[in-house]
């Protein structure tokens, strides 16, 4: 590398960082002119990562088992002292078998849901999460080699977890529910009995949803189910994302807001499943419908 | 040979900073990335600085959820700040060193967040919450760094400051033969 003296550093660095600078602004203008994420700089370096960030969440994941399995055997071994070393081999082994029990409901859970969906479902391992505080997105281990593609449903056993924004060859990007930018699009939802619509924002926080524009003169329990309306042109219809928690009740001039707890646990997740769903186009429909009238004269 | 330690060091950031949260949410907090671009800065390698901040920056910002650039932008310009006033400034106390990574920890935050404001994105009010624990797990973990990176290159950085700064008064009492003790 050339040498340069200190008078020629101070001489180039502050062009040097009023360039970098104006390259960063008009990087971050670009990214913030479309909704979508699918940004080439973006696929080369989550390509990149996936090769660091898969082996490193199989080590977490085995030393998270490892640990969970050995803090059970310390504390069945404080309740049990007076059982004899047979009885705890024996433990030992059921605690094992605990795991491998409870990861054999989730995936049994998963594939019910598989059967039961008219959708082709791909599962999917979370290999990371945001490296940053304050967004919540997870990286998965399927891209579209697996036919994954931005805006496609990521739900587990529980419910809708997000949506895919950004999709490399081996992995994608999946925005959370909760993030606050996962309002931009619109989730339109509808609540169990009543069947009236609103829209669901995120909080920032990782177990509230807000559900906003819901009529002020309609009746709201806590306690109530809220699912996907498939109205939003993201998420097909009757996928179940949470449960009323909390209502700021309305009038018949303003709306309810309306607090959602996410049925999907969005803090630990491990499996996911990648709803294969592209909504039908809109000049589809139109066309249909049109065609639907007509036939009706 | 300093050039290779501090890349290889802004490239172990980088990586910890991939899967950091993967592992435990706390260590999250922690900026490692600024930590190597602030020490660089402080060892007044402004161009290598500059250059860090941007290449760690939109690393981070491709795997985020957040605006592609942020990161740069905001790190680029603490970066650019501290060395200008690495310039001026005698900063070579480990304590004035720490006070520096604290505010700059803290500018890289909130120009971050302002400049998400500034294009009109969502960004958790969460952020002045989280904001003095973010510098409170940036100043743990740069403690190590900046000794471990200290012990790594400060022979090669005493010897090119010497020579850097000293070279030509030396010359001088040299040639000077009175303080030399000689006799005319």
């Amino acid at each position: 590398m050339v040498e340069r003296s200190q008078k020629e550093i101070w001489r180039i660095s502050p062009w040097l960082a009023i360039s970098l600078l104006i390259a960063n602004f008009i990087l971050m203008a670009w990214d913030a002119r479309t909704e979508s994420n699918q940004r080439i700089l973006r696929v080369w370096i989550q390509s990149f990562a996936s090769f660091v960030q898969s082996p490193v969440a199989f080590i977490v994941t085995r030393v998270n088992d490892y640990v969970d399995s050995y803090l059970r055997l310390r504390s069945a071994a404080s309740e049990n002292e007076l059982l004899k070393q047979r009885l705890h081999e024996l433990e030992m082994r059921l605690q094992e078998n605990e795991l491998l029990v409870s990861e054999n409901e989730r995936l049994k859970k998963l594939l019910e849901l598989k059967e039961g969906r008219k959708y082709q479902i791909r599962m999917a391992n979370v290999i990371a999460r945001d490296p940053l505080k304050w967004f919540g997105t997870l990286i998965i281990d399927r891209g579209s080699s697996d036919g994954v593609k931005v805006n496609m449903p990521v739900i587990t056993s529980g419910g809708v977890v997000g949506r895919v924004t950004t999709v490399t060859l081996l992995t994608s990007q999946v925005m959370l529910l909760t993030d606050e930018k996962s309002g931009a699009g619109a989730l339109i939802v509808e609540l169990g009995k009543t069947g009236a619509l609103g829209v669901i924002k995120g909080t920032g926080k990782r177990d509230l949803l807000e559900m906003r524009y819901v009529s002020g003169s309609v009746e709201v329990n806590i306690g109530d189910s809220v699912y996907t309306s498939g109205q939003d042109g993201i998420y097909p219809h009757g996928l179940k994302i949470g449960e009323v928690v909390d209502i700021v009740k309305g009038s018949t001039t303003t709306p309810h807001l309306i607090f959602v707890k996410p049925t999907a646990d969005l803090s630990s997740i491990k499996e996911v499943a990648v709803l294969l769903y592209e909504p039908p186009k809109l000049d589809e429909e139109i066309l249909q419908g049109a065609e639907g009238k007509g036939g009706r004269k | 040979m300093d050039q290779t330690r501090t890349t290889i060091a802004l490239v172990l950031a980088i990586l910890y900073q991939w899967i950091a949260r993967s592992v435990a949410e706390p260590l999250a907090l922690a900026d490692l990335p600024l930590i190597v671009v602030v020490y660089t800065a402080l060892q007044g390698n402004t161009i290598r600085a500059l250059l860090f901040a941007t290449i760690s920056g939109i690393a981070v910002d491709a795997l985020s959820g957040g605006l592609l650039g942020a990161s740069g932008f905001s790190k680029t310009l603490v970066a650019y700040l501290i060395s200008e006033i690495a310039r001026r400034v005698y900063l070579e106390n480990i304590l004035l060193k720490l006070l520096t990574l604290a505010g700059a920890s803290a500018l890289s935050v909130l120009i971050y967040y302002l400049s998400h404001r500034l294009l009109g994105q969502a960004f958790s009010d969460e952020v002045f919450n989280f904001l003095p624990y973010m510098v409170f797990m940036t100043l743990i973990a740069g403690l190590p760094v900046f000794l471990i990176l200290d012990n790594l290159t400060i022979e090669k950085l005493r010897e090119a400051r010497k020579t850097d700064f000293f070279s030509s008064r030396r010359q001088a009492r040299r040639r000077n033969p009175i303080r030399l003790g000689r006799k005319v």
